[in-house]
């Protein structure tokens, strides 16, 4: 019988049979029609399945405090790469750019999610803010 | 092309050179000893990545051809796939394909890992096109009957959404386990008289191997119920008796599942399947890919725990339903 | 009396035909073996402290779900609260019908999944030892004389193992602080580590005590303790107990498509 050769390679990129499927479609929880951007500190850090969700408080325009929920992917692979509980320290200053949930309340998933001073949130060359960079 | 993409194809097709001189694998396995458990069992144990180069199914014009036939075409067959996923494309804001619900936040790529290249044309080797075989007319009036059901009341409650936003399981981590979009791993424990198979986002399967019978009650089990013993080296899982919610690709109760797993080196495993569902396909289909060993572990995949997701997309259509009510106007259709 | 009755007709189903076991059974490395589905027998998962019967929390389900009678499990009878903890606990009491993890399916956590009134399965080989409950399909990988630290909280925690002669000690550290210990509110919080030790006793029964430190809810560590019985039945399995559609209702109820006012209603 004839047999896939394989061979086993760390590679930056996706191949997958089944294509790129998700817990759910973006559609049902979130309105394209509501774009955010928010700045804001960390109040809570929630790396659980089968999304994350990242809670922030935002300074709103007329000065109130307003905690906000954003949503991101299953944590599984970041702890693969050495993430942990304390890479993003409580009190971050975070830039969130996304989209509202549909049922109008203070939730929205992160498209880009970056620390104030233009790094990533965990990866992209820059080790988290603790200094525990990921073992990549 | 973005750079990124160039970069991985100049990796891969490094690769690829290699994997085309290489001789075919199976002369070497058949020589090799198979390391083997305390107690006697080859020693299958690990955590493996799914991942693999080769689509489900075959495309349409490859016809029956198992193998791409130059690194060349499996280039240009693997393209378009690995651009659909690559970070540097530019999506539609908002999209699906633009907010994937996987690593795209964490900007990382969604098999982040170990991914395995695969000269095969497509996962599926049976029938000989590569494609599972058409439903059949029974299966299709049961689909759109489901659907035909559901249509209008998608959002009307828990029971309404899929058994995997729901957690109640994903399909692609049952018996037979295909790669899914992220986490698309496993791990293998091995005892005496056991093997357990956990895909990362899956229940662990117990799977006896002391020689039990298959049981009689058969009772439904969202998993079904597995059975397995050792070919030799090769470990051979039946597994039957699924729940009727289950319903695999539109499969019944009657679903029907040979798995096969054997260690091809110290690096990856050969799984192969076959699944028979008379009321469903009208022949059995099969399909064959490598599991690659990965470094790093398994975590706990708690889904009902944290699925505040659930609550947000009824939320979300209870709003909706109240603004159409408000404003008089029809509700969005989804 | 019933329960003993129903402790006698487990021990009674064993295996005629192979013969009482009567050594405690050894794994291939020469420490006992563990494998096989256990389960504890007790009124622990109703309340781990001593309790008489009481209503059901819910009136209405009468007398076949009122709270059967325990003697407890926990060393010196009361659990060593400090004063605040034990307000919480009491308030989390009050709040069990909607607050209580296990009416919504989630994971049991370490050491409430072992007393809950359903069976696990052990499997032991030299490097892992795993655990399968069925009670949610709840997982533990134990590392055996594994050094690593949780990477992050889980509610099954993170085990790290040993051996002290025939007893296997499970370390449990990186628990949520979000599962209870019972249905009566007890808790830990997230700073809590569970140090388990299992002993086997005979070829049928265990002896498990899990000691529980956690400095920002107890005055001092406690200890829980119980045997654990070998299911013998011949041609056992555990079946699948997957609860979350069970618990849907109970979670998402409250926002389900209202019912339309003449008739019907949702799925």
């Amino acid at each position: 019988m004839r047999f896939t050769v394989a061979i086993g390679l760390a590679l930056a990129g996706l191949f997958t049979a089944t294509g790129a499927l998700a817990h759910h479609a973006f559609s049902t929880e979130f309105d394209v029609n509501r774009p955010i951007t928010l700045q804001g500190k960390v109040t809570k850090v929630e790396l659980i399945n089968p999304h994350s969700w990242i809670h922030i408080t935002v300074t709103d325009d007329k000065g109130n405090a307003v905690e906000w929920m954003i949503e991101g992917g299953s944590p599984n692979a970041l702890v693969r790469k050495g993430i942990n509980k304390n890479s993003i320290p409580i009190g971050s200053e975070l830039v969130v750019r996304g989209y509202g949930t549909r049922d109008g309340t203070n939730k929205a998933v992160g498209r880009d999610i970056q620390f104030a001073d233009g790094r990533a949130l965990f990866f992209e060359g820059s080790p988290p803010p603790d200094g525990g960079a990921p073992a990549q | 092309m973005s750079t990124r993409t160039q970069w991985i194809f100049a990796v891969v097709a490094a690769s690829v050179a290699t994997l085309i001189a290489a001789p075919q694998a199976d002369a070497q396995t058949k020589t090799k000893s198979v390391p083997k458990t305390a107690w006697g069992d080859p020693d299958i144990a690990g955590t493996y990545a799914e991942f693999t180069t080769a689509p489900l199914e075959r495309a349409a014009e490859l016809a029956d051809r198992e193998f791409y036939a130059s690194q060349a075409e499996w280039q240009k067959y693997s393209e378009k796939r690995i651009n659909e996923v690559n970070e540097d494309v530019e999506t539609a804001p908002g999209t699906q394909a633009d907010v994937h619900y996987s690593m795209g936040t964490f900007k990382l790529s969604e098999n982040e890992g170990t991914t395995s290249l695969n000269m095969r044309t497509s996962i599926v080797t049976q029938p000989k096109n590569g494609r599972i075989p058409p439903l059949t007319p029974a299966a299709v009036a049961r689909r759109d009957a489901a659907a035909a059901a559901r249509k209008g009341h998608e959002f009307d409650g828990p029971e309404n959404r899929s058994l995997t936003e729901r957690c109640v399981v994903w399909p692609s981590t049952l018996a037979p386990i295909l790669p899914r979009g992220y986490n698309s791993n496993l791990q293998i424990f091995q005892s005496p008289g056991y093997v357990i198979i956990q895909g990362e986002m899956g229940d662990p399967r117990m799977i006896p191997t002391d020689g039990r019978a298959r049981p009689k009650d058969n009772l439904p089990q969202w998993n079904g119920t597995s059975i397995g013993h050792w070919e030799g080296d090769t470990f051979v899982v039946e597994t039957a008796g699924f729940n009727h919610e289950t319903a695999w690709r539109n499969s019944t109760e009657n679903l029907r599942v040979t798995e096969r797993i054997k260690r091809i080196d110290d690096k990856s495993l050969e799984y192969s399947f076959t699944v028979v569902d008379p009321d469903t396909w009208a022949e059995p289909w099969s399909g064959v890919y490598p599991l690659t060993k990965m470094d790093g572990l398994l975590f706990e995949y708690a889904c009902t725990e944290g699925n505040y997701g659930m609550a947000n997309i009824l939320a979300g259509e209870r709003k909706a339903e109240r603004d159409a009510a408000a404003h008089k106007t029809a509700a969005p259709a989804k | 009396m019933k329960l003993i009755t129903v402790a006698a007709a487990l021990l009674i189903a064993l295996p005629v035909a192979a013969g009482p076991l009567t050594q405690i059974p050894k794994a291939a490395d020469g420490h006992p073996d563990l494998s096989g589905v256990w389960q504890a027998l007790s009124t622990a998962h109703w309340n781990i402290e001593p309790h008489t019967s009481a209503f059901p929390v819910v009136i209405e389900l009468g007398a076949q779900f009122a709270v059967p009678p325990g003697l407890g499990i926990v060393d010196g009878g009361t659990i060593p609260y400090l004063p605040a903890a034990r307000a919480e606990r009491d308030k989390r009491f009050g709040n069990r019908l909607t607050d209580d993890p296990e009416g919504k399916c989630y994971l049991g956590g370490v050491p409430r999944s072992t007393y809950m009134p359903y069976p696990f399965q052990i499997f032991q080989n030299k490097r892992d030892v795993v655990i399968v409950y069925q009670y949610a399909t709840g997982f533990r990988r134990i590392f055996v004389d594994g050094k690593d630290e949780a990477p992050l909280n889980a509610w099954m925690g993170w085990s790290n193992a040993h051996w002290e002669g025939n007893t296997f000690v499970v370390e449990v550290t990186g628990l949520n602080g979000e599962t209870w210990l019972d249905r009566a509110g007890n808790y830990f919080s997230d700073n809590a580590k569970v140090t388990e030790r299992y002993t086997p006793t005979s070829p049928n029964h265990m002896r498990y005590e899990a000691t529980i430190e956690d400095p920002t809810v107890f005055s001092r560590p406690w200890t829980i303790r119980m045997p654990l019985y070998r299911i013998v039945d011949d041609d056992y399995r555990m079946l699948e107990f997957k609860c979350e559609p069970f618990a849907e209702e109970k979670i998402y109820g409250h926002l389900r498509k209202p019912a339309p006012p003449a008739s019907g209603g949702s799925k």
